[in-house]
């Protein structure tokens, strides 16, 4: 009988897992994906879509607009992400504790939090010299039309730039275990150090049994279970409030499944005469820190993307994509970040399949189209001869579903991590995002994740 | 050319339409030519087994549709992000399901020794410096 098991080794469930077992708990740790490591992780990257994420690569809405990036591998979202750690704003805080009558949203009552996962993690804020050309035509065309921008924070150790690494290539997972992944950042050494996980080892049941629970899974498609006296759910907004739904929860917390946002970002393409070559060195610096866009509820970011994906954003074929792929190194790129409203919905079908309503409203597209008029301004205004704007969009920060409140008939999880009525079943990860921040996810992920780690082994539950 | 997961018709079907949407083109190779299909296998066998059946018989359905068929099918996928109607999600599902298969066959590291032209990433410039220790 473990103390704890905890499902997921993303950001959440990697800062957990490290926390209790420092702290001596008895914990078993699932993982839906494979364990690989700066050795093992793709190359290339058609093997990364492939290998490293739910779906072979990309999963739908039923509307099949928009498209969800959700990884399966241990270190979750933060083996692939650029690991761009931002504290949220007073903005953010004040909207969640609106919604969800959590009166501890405050950067001053988290300040503990992030200041412990600050401390763990290696980070870089970037500098002037390390932009490349993509990044100084924006933050170029920024500046002359009056838009304010500032330098990333990025968790990262050692990126050797200065031996002329790219670091387009740890979208993959990092080759140097430089980013600072729930992996690289916590697991990896606790994995070294004796810590029990398995993978391959997906979660289809939960059952409360009062003082325990019990979880059935598929362990490379054979039926396994496993006994706790307590669980974390830490499988992301798709991964845990899928496991509550197929588990018959939906009874008892009918807020689960709602309340999903995910920031919704639509790329546009400025084509230059000159060289760019935006996918060498460090690809992504800065991004708009403008308090009148924040306002607005939109954030533009100086980003690219591999062949792959490029060709994929650009929606036609034939003469015309091979055109724009002829000129793929004189293409700068910006990203306009909707904050979206949490109007979609996560369910799960009679076959256990996710499904995921996420309506684009008709504020989110006025948030999109006003990012996109700025962006063709920034662009041309510094010499774009063409702005080519995507149609795609993509969701890659997932968040909502199982959301956090006071009141038990609109959330699904209590102020102190506990599922509504459910005293050991715990869950700290994006799932309980009351609404889209805005922000990156990632560093809040990890500081509440914090939070509930502490408050764990404060009250001792089982160490 | 073999795979353990799609059918001779389904490979078939690829290349048919690959070669529709990338066609060869001054120093761009058409997406037969090339031959990054012999690695489909890497990226398939990761896709969900009830995925890779229904990719199947699509792809095999679609092996004996003449071109023009094709080509009017790669026409409706091309404009169903701007499309209405019942079947606007499935042939942006499509669209994106069979552009993915065939870019990824194409922008690739992976193409067999066989191919002794320009690689597709070359004439790009896509040149990514990994340093590892």
């Amino acid at each position: 009988m473990y103390d704890y098991i905890i499902i997921g080794t993303g950001p959440s469930g990697g800062n957990i897992a490290h926390n209790l077992f420092k702290a001596g708990a008895n914990i078993l740790v699932l993982e839906a994906g494979k364990l690989m490591n700066k050795k093992t992780f793709p190359r290339t990257e058609a093997d990364t879509s492939a290998r490293l994420y739910w779906g072979g690569g990309i999963e739908f809405d039923t509307d099949a607009k928009m498209g969800f990036l959700r990884t399966r591998v241990v270190g979750g979202t933060s083996i692939v992400n650029q690991c761009l750690l931002d504290r949220f704003d007073d903005i953010a805080f004040n909207d969640w504790k609106a919604e969800s009558g959590v009166n501890w949203f405050t950067n001053e009552q988290l300040a503990k939090h992030y200041d412990t996962v600050e401390h763990a993690l290696a980070l870089h804020t970037f500098t002037a010299n390390e932009m490349n050309r993509n990044a100084q035509l924006f933050t170029q065309s920024c500046d002359k039309i009056g838009v304010k921008w500032g330098y990333l924070r990025k968790g990262q150790s050692d990126c050797a730039q200065e031996r002329g690494n790219d670091c387009m290539a740890c979208l993959g997972g990092c080759h140097r275990d430089s980013k600072q992944s729930s992996y690289a950042g916590y697991l990896r050494d606790d994995i070294a150090a004796g810590l029990n996980i398995q993978t391959e080892t997906e979660v289809t049941q939960i059952v409360h049994n009062g003082d325990t629970v019990t979880l059935h899974a598929l362990q490379q498609g054979k039926p396994v279970t496993f006994q706790a006296k307590n669980i974390v759910l830490a499988g992301g907004a798709f991964g845990t409030t899928k496991m509550l739904l197929q588990s018959g929860f939906k009874k008892q917390l009918p807020a689960l499944g709602k309340n999903f946002s995910t920031h919704p970002q639509f790329m546009s393409f400025g084509l230059f005469n000159e060289e760019i070559h935006a996918c060498k060195g460090y690809f992504q610096t800065v991004a708009s820190k403008d308090p009148i866009l924040r306002q607005k509820g939109y954030k533009l970011e100086n980003v690219f993307a591999p062949p792959i994906s490029a060709a994929m954003l650009f929606s036609r074929t034939g003469a015309y994509h091979q055109e724009i792929m002829r000129n793929y190194t004189r293409m700068t790129c910006i990203e306009v970040a909707v904050r979206d409203e949490n109007a979609g919905e996560i369910k799960v079908d009679n076959k256990g399949k996710l499904t995921i309503d996420k309506p684009f409203t008709a504020q989110d597209r006025r948030r999109r189209d006003e990012g996109r008029e700025l962006i063709a301004n920034i662009l041309t205004n510094e010499g774009a001869k063409k702005v080519y704007a995507s149609p795609f969009s993509v969701g890659l920060h997932l968040m909502g579903g199982s959301v956090m409140g006071t009141n038990s008939a609109k959330s699904v999880v209590d102020p102190e991590f506990r599922v509504h009525g459910y005293k050991n079943m715990f869950v700290a990860d994006s799932s309980i995002y009351p609404n889209a921040p805005g922000i990156n996810p990632s560093l809040t992920i990890m500081a509440l994740a914090q939070k509930l780690s502490d408050q764990l082994i404060v009250a001792n539950h089982g160490i | 050319m073999a795979s353990n997961y799609l059918s001779n018709s389904a490979l078939k079907a690829i290349n048919r339409i690959g070669d529709l949407m990338i066609p060869r083109n001054g120093e761009f190779p058409s997406f037969s030519e090339v031959g990054g299909i012999a690695y489909i296998d890497d990226l398939v066998s990761y896709a969900p087994p009830a995925d890779i059946k229904d990719l199947n018989l699509l792809l095999t359905i679609l092996a004996f549709m003449p071109n023009f068929v094709l080509r009017w099918l790669l026409n409706r996928m091309e404009n169903a992000m701007e499309s209405s109607g019942p079947l606007a999600p499935i042939f942006r599902m499509l669209d994106v399901g069979l552009r993915g298969l065939i870019f990824s066959c194409y922008y690739t590291e992976k193409i067999p020794a066989s191919y002794t032209g320009k690689k597709p990433l070359d004439i790009i410039g896509f040149d990514l410096t990994r340093v590892e220790d």
